[in-house]
């Protein structure tokens, strides 16, 4: 075991032992352990296989910022070891791997990769044939490619989503953030300090610096009442006015803040040398918190690349844990001892200057590493501690407008901020110390990686730019640089300095690649959040229920589709509509009341037809166009009062027609009040040639009878002790009463109509039933019948579009496209009964064999004995009689004759009765 | 007509019927059978001016003979009379009789739901419902916010430690399954 005594592991509660599996291995840790750590504490140092090459990886940063240290959780790829957290029972197994990761078959790749260069692909894989790709390399890429398998049968989790307001949201919990969240609350603001650690303190927890300072920052923060603290949580990218995702485990945090402060610190950066992925060679920042946070010890025996002062401390930090060291190496030439420096020198560890590790070999397999080489020397060792340099992380700051810049003088990365509420506080708004620039000479025998997610060495960046891609967007592009789970944070500066070198420019005048969001991965189902499917019922629900209605959603609305299951439920409730009377829930249909001084006139501008001059206790009906003069919505119009309207619209557009009234009454300024009424009022659609009888038998004050009541008229008045608004208007051709009323009047109406009715058969008829009926009668659906460029012409509808009136919207534009030229119509078509296939709707329609139209409703009509259609057919072919071709799915052609505008009744003597 | 024949959606025989509120850290009462009556359009303000109601500023509520006046726009008020039913009907009646410009009815108590959410966890609990900022020393007493609520476009009021909130009355059950879904979580976490 590897486990050092308290008071190393402040995250481990060695009192809890925690058993879990690696690789089908039994291991224990402890609770608060990380699955890398529990690991590395019983030995297990490799953890996955690289992407390309499958070559052995382990811990290198233990911050979960890259693929080295990714695992697969049964229900979960792509689990970073490194930072998840221990669970008893987990099984964890490697990904990305043939067969296992002791013996992974794919790890032959790794001896040939001199014929995988670089873009190697987008060259390999043109041939053999035109399609190779779909045969050949897809399947095989796709078996390669990707970490970790979906478990598609995983059981369902509860995903939170939560708003969160504040006037500060401080990203890191370092010191910087400490301080800026502390001042800000300090000052009366309203703080929210977030942290993707699972305590606060950022490098005060694991670097080598005085507790004190810690303790203090944090006693001052307990103090404050106006600070809320969230540890275990990723800001996972800036959007426009300062909103932010927090990601908290399962929880979504969608963050407003007035400021944000960004205080994420920076990324210790790898150096590049050949077999620089070997286990065992990690951060020196990723040994000291294996060594803080968990209590592990990183190594035996460690040579330290010290090439900034922080590599002095990790091997201080190395020595207290005692790891011997075999050498510090210090590539810069000169450089003032500092403290650290100092001390490491009073304890007598040797430090070579001006050298730096050129490269390291493995064990057998390259299982771990075995020995550096410094300069000419080879030194044994098991650890090899990277203090490299640093730069600011600038994910987060550069979503926000944030621009990278480069300092030669210091080499070191900067960022500048715009003037915005967004801030930077610490390590990423600069670097205390000068920064140390390796330079970067590819190794003759290449595995000097610069990108380990995509197996990239030096010579690939090196050879992408001699392939002519000089722009870092480009490098990234053919090369892949950056594309892996780190987005760069281990490659970006590297591959610049080294796209820089190649093309004689300045590290700054190469730049880093666009960030955007997010700033990690994350889970999708934490965007999904809970998921509770919108909802709409109308007051009739129950009733639907209880008759045996079979549910369907249509849109937000639960609709009964039919009452009893199958076709002959269907059917039998059209035969009951067109021989005795049905009775049908339009309570979704959308419902308006358009009322003022000026509602005429409103509706005169807004529609196709007259209204203004509309009697009251007329009804017309309603045509409705966009600027462009296409169809958008149809429905009536039944003229309560001189200032009063009430107005249906389709269920799928009202929310539209409602929003365009509104648009257009605050355009116009008319004296009109526009009122939605679609879940106040609740409607029932009584039809058949036995309508008029069944509501005669109703206690009423309105007179139903032919002549007191004629087609298209309104009446208001008291059915059953209901207030009613009642519509002599119809969809399925026949006989037919609308009656609305107040939504919670509306089941008692439902049962006094079901009551009359009973005596003359009648039956409740669901949304298929009413699909066909109106099919029959060759009435449109806006929206199934229509498209974006359909204009009234083009649906026959030229008696709806009034010629008097001087505008009306849309109008210009129907009368400009009619200059153009009709090209086609909506009709009827009649199937023989005996026809092998029946066209699907969006079937085409064709005209000297190419497309000239395409069905947009089709059905078995139970009335006809025959399947019908609506479709839309070359404007020369429209003459009723005229035989169009139809492709059916098969392929097959059927020539069938145009039929007039309805099948069913085409005098409208059955609805006028 | 009589009111026994009017069915509500939590009633037996209603459209959230079988639908359970939440009554635990986060309880949901329903109050949508409760009376009230919204004003909307030209000349809805004056006529209430004229019948001793004194408006409040838009969003904002002021109370009359034991009623809430609820200002939604201009020309857009809502009156709930939880305690003050005779009242209601008074000037309900007064408004129906009414021959000159009176402005015209908004049909809320047709076409609203009115619940009541209250309880421990209410604030967590708004945090999930909505994208506004709730709390108390952001969104006071008897100030109204116009915007979404569980997905839902509705009217939220705060009534000390409770919040009414008006909603399509179509979407009774899936709200009230909305909010029982954020009661978990609130107890949970």
């Amino acid at each position: 075991m590897n486990r050092l005594p308290a008071p190393f592991g402040s995250r481990i509660d060695r009192s809890r032992p925690v058993r879990f599996t690696f690789e089908g291995k039994s291991f224990e840790g402890f609770e608060g352990d990380c699955i890398a750590s529990a690991l590395a504490a019983s030995g297990q140092w490799v953890l996955s296989r690289s992407f390309k090459y499958h070559r052995r990886r382990g811990v290198m940063s233990m911050t979960g910022a890259d693929a080295n240290a990714l695992v697969q959780l049964p229900a979960d790829p792509n689990a970073p070891a490194e930072l998840t957290r221990l669970r008893e029972g987990m099984r964890v197994t490697a990904q990305n791997v043939n067969g296992s990761l002791e013996h992974d078959r794919d790890a032959i790749i790794d001896r040939f990769g001199r014929f995988l260069p670089v873009g190697f692909y987008y060259r390999t894989f043109m041939g053999p044939g035109s399609n190779g790709w779909y045969r050949l390399w897809e399947p095989m890429i796709r078996r390669k490619a990707g970490l970790g398998i979906v478990d598609t049968a995983a059981e369902h989790r509860d995903f939170d989503k939560a708003h969160l307001h504040c006037d500060v949201l401080v990203v890191g919990a370092g010191p910087a953030g400490l301080a800026a969240a502390i001042d800000a609350a300090e000052g009366g603001a309203d703080v929210v300090l977030c942290d993707e650690n699972p305590e606060i303190g950022g490098s005060l927890t694991w670097g080598r610096h005085d507790p004190n300072i810690l303790a203090g920052l944090a006693g001052r923060l307990a103090a404050l009442s106006n600070v809320k603290v969230l540890t275990d949580t990723v800001c996972n990218g800036w959007y426009e006015d300062n909103w932010l995702p927090l990601i908290q485990g399962n929880r979504l945090y969608r963050t407003r803040a007035r400021e944000v402060v960004i205080a994420t610190g920076t990324i210790r950066q790898p150096a590049i040398f050949r077999n620089n992925d070997l286990p065992g060679i990690m951060l020196g920042s990723a040994a000291q918190r294996l060594i803080r946070h968990y209590g592990v010890r990183p190594g035996a025996t460690a040579v330290v690349q010290a090439a900034s002062d922080e590599g002095y401390a990790v091997a201080l930090d190395l020595l207290d844990a005692g790891v011997r060291l075999a050498l510090v190496a210090d590539p810069r030439p000169t450089a003032e001892a500092g403290p650290f420096e100092r001390e490491l020198h009073e304890r007598g560890v040797q430090v070579e200057r001006g050298a730096g590790v050129a490269e390291a070999e493995g064990t057998g397999g390259n299982r771990h590493l075995a020995r550096v080489r410094v300069g000419r020397s080879w030194i044994d060792c098991d650890l090899l501690a990277v203090s490299a340099g640093e730069v600011p992380a600038w994910q987060l700051p550069c979503q926000a407008g944030g621009k990278v810049g480069y300092d030669t003088a210091s080499a070191a990365m900067t960022l500048t901020m715009p003037d915005a509420p967004v801030r930077l506080a610490g390590g990423v708004a600069g670097l205390d110390a000068p920064q140390y620039a390796q330079p970067i000479v590819a190794n003759k025998k290449g595995r000097d990686f610069v990108d380990f997610d995509e197996d990239l060495q030096v010579k690939d960046l090196q050879n992408a730019v001699k392939e002519g891609y000089r722009e870092i967007e480009l490098v990234k592009r053919f090369t892949t640089v950056g594309m892996g789970p780190s987005q760069g944070r281990h490659s970006a500066l590297a591959t610049a300095r080294i796209v820089a070198e190649a093309t004689s420019r300045t590290v700054a005048a190469v730049g880093v690649t666009t960030a955007r969001p997010p700033v990690g991965p994350e889970i999708l189902g934490v965007l999904a959040g809970h998921h509770e499917p919108p909802e709409r019922r109308t007051a009739l629900h129950a009733r639907h229920l209880a008759l045996g209605a079979v549910m369907k959603p249509v849109g937000a609305w639960w609709r009964p589709y039919s009452y009893g299951a199958g076709d002959t439920a269907v059917r039998e409730e059209i035969l009951a509509v067109r021989e005795g009377v049905g009775l049908l829930d339009v309570s979704t249909l959308g419902k308006l009341e358009v009322r003022g001084p000026d509602a005429g006139q409103f509706l005169d501008r807004l529609y196709t037809m007259a209204h203004a001059s509309q009697p009251v206790g007329r009804v017309r009906y309603c045509l409705m166009l966009n600027e462009m003069g296409s169809v958008v919505d149809d429905g009536v119009a039944y003229r309560l009062a001189d200032d009063r309207f009430y107005v249906t619209a389709t269920t799928g557009a009202v929310a539209r027609v409602y929003a365009d009234m509104l648009f257009w009454n605050a355009q116009w300024r008319l004296k009109v009040d526009v009122l939605n009424l679609t879940g106040a009022f609740s409607g029932l659609n009584v039809t058949g040639p036995n309508a008029r009888t069944v509501l005669q038998h109703l206690a009423s004050d309105i007179d139903f009878g032919r002549d007191a009541f004629p087609y298209l008229h309104g009446r208001e008045g008291v059915v059953a002790g209901i207030p009613v608004r009642v519509m002599r208007i119809g969809f399925t051709g026949e006989l037919s009463f609308e009656l609305h009323c107040p939504s919670s009047f509306a089941p008692a109406l439902w049962d006094a109509v079901l009551v009359a009715g009973g005596r003359h058969g009648l039956r409740p008829y669901g949304l298929e039933a009413s699909r066909i009926l109106r099919l029959e009668k060759g009435h449109i659906l806006i929206g199934q019948d229509t498209d974006a460029i359909t204009t009234p012409d083009e649906l026959g509808f030229g008696w709806a579009v009034s010629k008097k009136k001087p505008f009306f919207v849309g109008k210009r534009s129907i009368e400009m496209r009619a200059r153009l030229g009709q090209t086609r119509k909506l009709v009827g078509l009649r199937f023989p009964a005996d026809a092998s296939e029946i066209p699907g709707e969006s079937c085409l329609v064709l005209k000297d064999g190419a497309p000239a139209g395409q069905i947009t409703s089709v059905g078995f009509s139970p009335t006809l004995g025959c399947s019908i259609a609506l479709a839309y057919v070359h404007i020369d072919d429209a003459a009723e009689g005229s035989m169009v071709t139809v492709k059916c799915r098969s392929g097959q052609r059927l020539r069938v004759p145009v039929a007039g505008h309805a099948f069913v009744d085409p005098s409208n003597a059955r609805q006028e009765l | 007509m009589a009111p026994g024949i009017r069915t509500f959606p939590f009633d037996h025989g209603g459209a959230a019927n079988g639908t359970v509120l939440p009554t635990g850290s986060v309880a949901l009462a329903d109050l949508t059978a409760q009376p009230r009556f919204g004003l909307k359009g030209p000349g809805s303000s004056a006529w209430l001016e004229a019948h001793g109601v004194a408006l409040p500023p838009v969003n904002r509520v002021a109370v009359h003979q034991g009623m809430r006046v609820l200002r939604l726009g201009g020309e857009d008020m809502l009156l709930t009379a939880e305690n003050a039913a005779p009242a209601l009907a008074d000037l309900q009646g007064a408004w129906t009789a009414e021959t000159s410009a009176k402005g015209y009815s908004s049909w809320r108590e047709e076409g609203w739901a009115w619940m009541r959410l209250s309880g421990p966890a209410l604030q967590p609990a708004l945090a999930r419902l909505c994208a506004l900022d709730l709390r108390p020393t952001r969104f006071a007493t008897d100030e109204i916010a116009q915007t979404r609520f569980a997905g839902v476009e509705a009217v939220l009021l705060r009534t000390g430690h409770a919040f009414d909130v008006f909603f399509d009355v179509t979407a009774s059950a899936f709200v009230a399954r909305a909010v029982a879904a954020v009661e978990k979580h609130c107890a949970n976490s």
